[in-house]
């Protein structure tokens, strides 16, 4: 029963397990379900086990019960796509206008319905991916078709069309918002910086040690003598180091952001400091890096099995780098190359790591990121990067 | 709001939760099925309080199982307690016998849900604390409704099986084999004229201009930008609640767009700092 329902849950990308759909039929025998409405509920509650999947489950409830459209799986995520590809070109109507060859005027008293017929009358023209031009379906053109919004008429583009090459289109993007190489979300950043745990006996002696208890009130010819030892208490020091200056960390501030808010969830000690693209004489406990200083040659003081967690694009001039008085900070005059810095804090602390938002691709072809990774390890900061950050970070290298 | 009876044993709403009939439905076909219901949802959308609500209106008790980080899953099912037992075997001065290990043995919450004797509610409270082996064993005891006692040798069965309610704050995805063997419900946030059954059934006399005023002015304040931590349902009753101890205080005042008694939505400092700002430029 509803064998359909549910393999078409499972084609739209519904992860309904086989054993959910036979506790449906347990239902179903139940007498549970007495109405469509129990049907959606039940069905949703029993098959469905993420909110993400909610919208998609009733797309495809409606599309079952209700005779409503399902677009192809596909088109499902060309939705997405078109309306992204979409916006760009909606931003301008007067363009549209002359793209298609009529003015804005007599665009505007075209019916949401002929729209859509040229919009899909467009993509059977097409028959390969196209970029630029001002008649084809493709990124960086002007057409008048697109997603909702702009259009006097209003009309949605994304979903309708049945045509294979713009889904082509759609592929190149499909999966992006579930691989784990996208900028961090908050959960999984939680998630990978729980890994930096690390149990080591530090806690107040508050747990009974049984075994040794017995042995020394044996010892003590049977008058009790309790032996307390350490609870395990996760005592893993920690000094984050964030780029918080310049345009080039600007887009990663939030999700460093959300990197502090976490970390300092996890550990009991944890230190973070600020710099401007690399590390000069001192690091800066205020992010206006202004009232605070931290010079540089006091960390030695720190505990040498304090984890130094450093977060920057490591992107900069070669001369910040490498020049004594590199700075770009007019009034930061230093002693040392940045780049002794680095080695200093490398040295001090034998657990560091370089965290770094460019996606590891684009490393190359940065000469500073290059040097940077002669100093520190580096890694991306995604999901799949902090893990192996934390593996090295845990394996006492 | 309570509906006619919770008898033959179905989930109708109680006198302290409004109960949307989807949630309703959720819960009957749970309990019929016996499996744990999972509730995510953003904080303040009652996810707690609805266990709290089924135990109310079946005549059940509640067990509460709260999940905290540090939490290993035997914590939650037993405790042998070496230390009494020690003691008792060196003084002798109580009833208890210290050759029987059982004696020494105190159910934890799982176990005392097992051990009742009637059908209980129990509810596992933020489950996303705790790690994920916590998690997964822990679905293991309850799936198969029995767990050993190392000490003593023993199983121990569930008379009954409990009504299994299990929050999680969305923070992250529960592990798949988890969630396979959970029902499933997400709790949005009520919309405004949900909140209103829910503060009517809080303050059943409340003034229609107080409610319509304080929670439009609600629904402003929780659109305020750069807030960590947004006002939920409890916050609002309790800033209700406050309104209305105030003597000095009219209505006209929200509707003016001076709210008073900001402390009591915002629990953060920065927040608080905020929302005054962003108050003072706001009108209702």
């Amino acid at each position: 029963m509803f064998t359909s329902f549910f393999y078409l849950l499972r084609q739209v990308g519904i992860p309904a397990s086989p054993t959910s759909f036979l506790r449906l039929q347990e239902a179903l025998r139940q007498g549970l379900i007495t109405s469509i409405d129990d049907f959606y509920t039940a069905a949703r509650t029993l098959l469905v086990k993420s909110e993400r999947y909610f919208d998609l489950y009733d797309q495809v409830f409606a599309h079952r019960f209700e005779g409503a459209d399902l677009k192809e799986p596909e088109e499902f995520e060309l939705n997405e796509v078109a309306k992204t590809m979409l916006e760009e070109w909606l931003k301008d109507p007067k363009g549209m206008a002359d793209a298609l060859g009529v003015d804005e005027e007599s665009l505007n008293k075209m019916s949401p319905e002929e729209l859509l017929q040229y919009f899909l009358d467009r993509l059977k023209e097409q028959t390969e991916e196209h970029h630029g031009g001002s008649k084809w379906i493709g990124t960086g053109g002007t057409s008048p078709v697109g997603h909702s919004g702009y259009h006097p008429g209003g009309m949605r583009v994304g979903g309708v069309s049945r045509n294979k090459s713009a889904v082509k289109v759609a592929m190149d993007r499909r999966y992006r918002d579930y691989s784990q190489e996208g900028p961090l979300t908050q959960a999984q950043m939680g998630e990978a910086l729980k890994r930096l745990r690390n149990l080591v006996p530090a806690g107040p002696k508050d747990v009974v040690n049984v075994d040794e208890t017995i042995y020394q009130t044996m010892k003590n010819a049977g008058e009790i003598e309790i032996v307390f030892d350490r609870a395990l208490k996760d005592r893993l020091k920690v000094i984050l180091a964030i780029d918080n200056g310049g345009w080039s960390m600007d887009p990663y501030i939030g999700i460093v952001q959300t990197m502090f808010n976490y970390a300092r969830a996890q550990f009991k000690e944890l230190k973070t400091f600020f710099f401007h693209n690399t590390i000069y004489d001192n690091l800066w406990e205020d992010p206006a890096r202004y009232r605070k200083p931290q010079p540089v040659e006091d960390l030695v003081r720190r505990d040498p099995e304090t984890r130094f967690i450093i977060v920057g694009d490591a992107s900069m001039a070669p001369y910040e780098l490498m020049a004594t008085d590199g700075s770009i900070h007019i009034e930061e005059r230093t002693r040392k190359p940045s780049y002794e810095r680095l080695q200093f804090i490398a040295d001090t602390f034998p657990h560091s790591v370089w965290l770094n938002p460019k996606m590891a691709e684009e490393w190359p072809y940065t000469r500073t990121i290059n040097m940077i990774r002669e100093i520190f390890p580096m890694f991306e900061l995604t999901v799949d990067g902090l893990e192996a950050a934390v593996t090295y970070l845990m394996n006492g290298n | 709001m309570q509906e006619e009876s919770n008898a033959n044993g179905k989930f109708k709403g109680a006198t302290q939760y409004v109960l949307d009939e989807e949630l309703a439905q959720i819960v009957n076909i749970s309990m019929a099925l016996e499996m744990p219901l999972l509730l995510k949802g953003e904080p303040g959308t009652g996810k707690t309080m609805l266990a709290h609500a089924i135990s109310e209106a079946l005549d059940m008790k509640l067990i509460v199982l709260n999940v905290k980080s540090s939490m290993k899953l035997v914590d939650a099912l037993y405790q042998y307690d070496t230390l009494t037992r020690l003691n008792d075997s060196r003084f002798g001065d109580s009833t208890r016998n210290v050759s029987r290990i059982e004696d020494y043995i105190k159910m934890g919450k799982i176990g005392q849900a097992f051990a009742s004797e009637e059908k209980v509610v129990l509810l596992i409270d933020e489950i996303d604390k705790a790690d994920t082996d916590f998690q997964d064993d822990m679905l293991d005891v309850l799936d198969q409704m029995e767990f050993d006692i190392i000490e003593i040798d023993k199983t121990i069965t569930a008379n009954h099986r409990p009504v299994i309610i299990i929050t999680s704050n969305a923070k992250k995805d529960l592990s798949d084999p988890f969630l396979g063997r959970c029902n499933f419900h997400h709790i949005a946030f009520p919309d405004p004229d949900m909140m209103q059954k829910i503060v009517q059934v809080h303050f059943p006399d409340i003034s229609k201009e107080l409610l319509d005023a304080s929670i439009r002015a609600f629904y402003k304040i929780r659109e305020f930008r750069g807030i960590e931590k947004k006002p939920a349902t409890r916050e609002l009753i309790n800033w209700i609640r406050a309104l209305q101890a105030d003597p000095d205080f009219k209505v006209k005042h929200l509707i003016k767009g001076d709210l008073p008694y900001l402390g009591v939505l915002f629990k953060k400092s920065p927040d608080y700092a905020a929302s005054r700002q962003a108050a003072s430029r706001m009108r209702i």
